[in-house]
């Protein structure tokens, strides 16, 4: 035991975790991919258009995040298409489904987008619902697909365990609960009783599991004294509020989103619940940025789903993200979010596995030799580098949360550049062929049982 | 025991607010035999509507000259907006279908909920719509050593004022005489003389006036946002299952039952707090199938 009785600093410092403006990416800045002047394509390349099938939520509460991930793709398609379109031959053109159908509807128009309208290409996909059914029906239908987000675990734990034909974007949401904690637990290790609020349907529960194993290993003693689960879509928060204040928590921690969250803290502020305990959250301000009002508390931990805020990497720093935060304000006269980055990101990953995929075997490829480009690849985007890991074919980012501050520069909260918390993803997610559920293990997913083996548990 | 006063008063508040939306639409199936399915887009309308005045240019110009009561003041304009929306649809959309099947008239307003969805999402955009400022110039009372929003009791009293008068209209005047005998036998009110036409867009109206109110009152203590009006539905729908569809208090006892058992469940069974409310509801069709005051 005594090599596990590391010291909480120890153990954090191990974690490669860096703290404010300075921190970017582990990388070295280099040239922008995309930047990067395009050799001019092998072989014969027919001029006929790319079609795209792009599925988000284009009606109901969670059109919130759909409306920024369609903005993305038609940003990312405009540019491309401006040039002549992918190999400079083929356009591409997007025919959009709303995911807001029901998963039953989503499956049957994803066989339709496939064999009916004939799409070479599938991407979008907002909710964790929805990605492990749609997950097998695109490896059955041979049809590309890299999916923006519904970032579960299970997808590629259970419900597409040896992928070839998908591929995801965004982190792995396992990688949103440890952020949380880790950021936690740094920032008030004193924090022992912890109350929750999580919206009851997998994302919450996984953000409930992931933060708990997280942050047990890392503050001893740490209890949940209270815990809400109010239904997706609830925006009456009153109840959930008082039960919280009542249990007299030191943390509160919560993954409610959307306009879902605006509700809570608009009425958590007066209930007073910011005022006697600390807050994280996972994903409060992985919303469009100027849905936060600067009525919201400071300093509280707000994170951005861990993938991506579009203040950071600081510009100075990181061209590709300021290249792409004016490109995508002066499109949509608004800043972008996660699902923006990875909806524009996706398209541009494509393109480069295309041309890459076109100078070695020439003429238009197949899907295998563009799948056989995307596996592996260590791509550029705005929130830094990306890494597809050939395993589960997962995009694997560095995780990233921030705290709260109004700053005049901006007419709504943003997160504090100073104080902005990067954790390098292979140190809070399972590497390749840790056993999945269900074999050695029934824990929620891969990367909790290997926090719960592997992690040092600090002692009192 | 502060808890218990907080949590009743929230049980409260979610009543008041779940009776108007859940009032206006007995009485419309109470006069018309129209099961609005549009009814929770027209709460969201309101919400909207309101939402988009207080809190936009016209909100802080009142706010400027006549503090929170130019606010106030404001805040009605969603319910009366949507009622006015309420006396378009009866007439072109609903007259032409009284004499058809049940089924057209969900299909109608179903069809209506979609329009409403993405006519809203259209004018208002994705983002949350906020009204907070009258919140902050209310702000909060103590209660023993906690807080609890003056605003909210505001809205407990409007949903009391909403149901004595609601009450008072019904059974107390002229005009709720004619309600009432157009409710029970149309044709025979119609040969009586009693102009049904109207009748109908008159109560459609103020079905309309209570959904797009609740939807006002309830914009400065939470937010617009999308998908709300599905979700108010599903509430309102439960809420006249348990009361009785077509019955006022039913509605009153209805919302008050499904805001206690509600509050209970998050305070007591955090785990089942989706499931209490439909549990109630499934009682009380297992044993009173026409809900606690409904008519056969």
């Amino acid at each position: 035991m005594t090599q596990q009785q590391l010291n909480r600093r120890n153990f954090l410092n191990s974690l490669g975790i860096t703290v404010g403006a300075a921190a970017a990416t582990s990388v070295p800045a280099i040239a922008p991919a995309v930047a990067q002047v395009a050799r001019s394509p092998k072989g014969n390349i027919p001029s006929t258009p790319l079609k795209f099938g792009h599925m988000t939520f284009l009606t109901g509460p969670a059109a919130v995040l759909g409306d920024p991930s369609l903005k993305g793709h038609i940003l990312a398609a405009e540019e491309i298409n401006a040039q002549g379109g992918i190999l400079g031959k083929r356009k591409i053109e997007t025919i959009t489904a709303d995911e807001n159908a029901g998963t039953d509807a989503n499956v049957k128009e994803l066989r339709r987008m496939k064999l009916s309208e004939k799409i070479d290409m599938f991407t979008g996909v907002i909710s964790s619902g929805n990605t492990p059914a749609l997950g097998p029906v695109a490896e059955e239908l041979g049809l590309l697909t890299i999916f923006v987000d519904g970032c579960t675990d299970f997808l590629w734990d259970k419900a597409v365990p040896n992928p070839k034909f998908t591929f995801r974007i965004t982190n792995i949401q396992s990688a949103d609960g440890v952020t949380c904690a880790v950021a936690a637990a740094q920032t008030w290790p004193t924090a022992k009783k912890i109350a929750h609020i999580h919206p009851d349907y997998s994302y919450g529960r996984n953000a409930f599991d992931h933060f708990m194993i997280a942050y047990k290993k890392m503050v001893p003693g740490a209890e949940v004294v209270s815990e809400g689960w109010p239904k997706l879509g609830t925006t009456d928060f009153t109840a959930h509020i008082t039960k919280t204040i009542s249990s007299n928590p030191d943390l509160i921690m919560s993954s409610v989103w959307g306009g879902d969250y605006v509700a809570l803290y608009k009425q958590a502020l007066r209930y007073g619940m910011f005022n006697n305990a600390k807050f994280a959250s996972t994903i409060a301000f992985g919303v469009a940025p100027h849905a936060i009002g600067k009525d919201h508390p400071e300093g509280v931990i707000a994170g951005v789903h861990s993938n991506y805020y579009f203040t950071f990497p600081p510009g100075n720093r990181w061209p590709a993200n300021k290249t792409f935060v004016e490109k995508y304000f002066k499109r949509w006269i608004e800043y972008p979010n996660f699902q923006s980055d990875g909806a524009y990101h996706t398209l541009h990953m494509y393109r480069t596995a295309v041309e890459k995929a076109n100078g070695l075997v020439g003429g238009w490829p197949d899907e295998e030799a563009i799948i056989s480009q995307l596996e592996g690849m260590y791509f550029e985007t705005a929130a830094g580098y990306l890494y597809i890991r050939p395993d589960n074919h997962q995009g694997y980012k560095d995780a990233v949360t921030g705290f709260s501050k109004n700053v005049a520069e901006y007419p709504f909260q943003i997160l504090d550049p100073g104080r902005m918390i990067t954790i390098p993803i292979r140190n809070i997610t399972a590497p390749p062929n840790w056993p999945k559920p269900g074999t050695s293990h029934n824990d929620p997913t891969s990367t909790y049982n290997w926090i719960k083996e592997t992690w040092p548990q600090e002692v009192a | 025991m502060t808890i218990f006063i907080i949590q009743l008063l929230n049980s409260f508040f979610y009543a008041a607010v779940l009776f108007l939306i859940a009032a206006g639409l007995s009485l419309i199936y109470g006069v018309m035999r129209i099961v609005n399915l549009a009814h929770g887009s027209l709460y969201a309308l309101g919400a909207y509507v309101s939402a988009w005045v207080v809190g936009g240019t016209v909100g802080h110009a009142a706010s400027g000259t006549l503090g929170l009561a130019g606010l106030l003041l404001l805040l009605p304009v969603g319910a009366v907006a949507v009622a006015v929306v309420g006396a378009v649809i009866e007439p072109t959309l609903l007259r032409p279908l009284y004499r058809r099947p049940e089924e057209y008239h969900l299909l109608i307003t179903f069809g209506l909920l979609m329009i409403l969805e993405d006519a809203m999402k259209f004018l208002f955009g994705g983002t949350p719509l906020t009204a907070g400022s009258i919140m902050d110039h209310m702000g909060s009372i103590p209660i023993g050593r906690l807080l609890y929003p003056t605003y909210n009791l505001f809205v407990i009293a409007i949903g009391l004022i909403a149901a004595l008068g609601l009450w008072w209209i019904i059974y107390r005047t002229k005009f709720g005489v004619i309600l009432r005998a157009t409710s029970q036998d149309r044709r025979m009110a119609a040969a009586l003389g009693l102009n049904v036409s109207r009748v109908y867009v008159q109560a459609f109206a103020i079905g309309c006036f209570m959904a797009g109110l609740g939807g006002a009152v309830v914009v400065p203590a939470q937010a617009a946002v999308l998908g709300m009006g599905i979700e108010a539905l599903i509430l309102a729908f439960v809420v006249v299952v348990i009361g009785g569809l077509g019955s006022l208090e039913g509605a009153l006892v209805g919302a008050l039952i499904v805001g206690l058992v509600r509050t209970a469940g998050i305070q007591f069974f955090p785990e089942i707090e989706l499931a209490v409310l439909y549990l109630i509801a499934m009682a009380v069709l297992l044993i009173r199938p026409t809900g606690l005051f409904g008519r056969a």
